[in-house]
């Protein structure tokens, strides 16, 4: 029993340490370029989908799969947005400092969820994506935004915003009924 | 001078018959029934709250880059099915109802049907 609690508590801390560093980085406001921009938006929307896909697997709990199939559908739509807004501006997106810090924390957090089955997986999963959201909300409205130079991807950005607030609310309504 | 007042006799007549046609007709005629947008924006139903009458047609219209649906909140008794970016979708609309996107269930709106 000691040893499951631990294991639990372990894979947890793991989950959100990897991703609560997230809003340290937004503070420190690394400057990007428009290109470094992009590669973080794409990056972001993509660990999403992979953690979906997990899901989409893994879960037999009805409002999880809904959920996951949701954030499959939404992040690609963006990926889709930026991908079509980069090629029109003859932007290639490029790798940097948060895109790699996000890739390093996603490949420990399909680890931790790999790990899990049944109602613990589900509970890691929806907690991961309530910390995982609210730690790149943090990053678009902090960094990308403010930062973005180009007119069209600022509104990009801009408009990526309430999707994010809304996918956060939606796992936040799922946490409360998986603790009950 | 008989002449005169026989005119002015039948021409009040004649208003008389004209206002009481006009009565009947409105009446009997039904209202046009109007059309109503919901703008769908930033994750909301814009309005989200929407009064009105009964027989309108409410059209909703998806402005947001992801797919949403408007299906009737309590009995599921109504719904689009996925709305895509750039597409609407209306009904005529003849009771109350609390609607939500199933899809993204914190998204909500209520029509009130006077």
């Amino acid at each position: 029993m000691k040893i499951k609690f631990f294991a639990n508590w372990a894979a947890h801390t793991i989950i959100g340490a990897a991703i609560l560093s997230m809003p340290a980085f937004a503070q420190q406001s690394p400057q990007l370029s428009d290109a470094e921009i992009a590669s973080v938006a794409v990056t972001a929307n993509q660990i999403d989908i992979n953690n979906a896909n997990i899901a989409k697997q893994k879960t037999r709990n009805e409002e999880v799969l809904k959920f996951a199939q949701t954030m499959a559908t939404d992040h690609k739509a963006v990926i889709d947005q930026a991908v079509a807004l980069v090629t029109k501006l003859g932007v290639t997106p490029k790798d940097n400092a948060i895109s790699k810090k996000l890739l390093a924390d996603a490949a420990q957090t399909e680890k931790a969820l790999h790990s899990k089955n049944g109602d613990a997986f589900n509970k890691a999963y929806i907690d991961n994506e309530v910390t995982y959201h609210q730690a790149v909300i943090n990053v678009v409205e902090n960094v990308l935004i403010p930062q973005a130079q180009n007119k069209q991807l600022k509104e990009l950005l801009q408009s990526v915003a309430p999707v994010l607030h809304s996918h956060l609310e939606h796992a936040q309504m799922i946490q409360k009924q998986i603790v009950k | 001078m008989k002449s005169r007042w026989h005119q002015y006799r039948n021409s009040i007549g004649w208003l008389y018959i004209l206002l009481l046609l006009n009565i009947i007709t409105s009446c009997t005629q039904k209202k046009t029934p109007k059309m109503y947008i919901v703008e769908i924006k930033q994750m909301q139903f814009q309005p989200a709250d929407l009064t009105v009458q009964d027989g309108d047609t409410v059209a909703w219209i998806n402005h947001d880059m992801v797919p949403h649906d408007i299906t009737e909140e309590k009995s599921k008794s109504w719904t689009s099915g996925p709305l895509l970016p750039n597409k609407s979708w209306s009904m005529p609309v003849t009771k109350s109802a609390d609607y939500y996107c199933s899809i993204h269930v914190v998204m909500k709106g209520r029509i009130t049907v006077q």
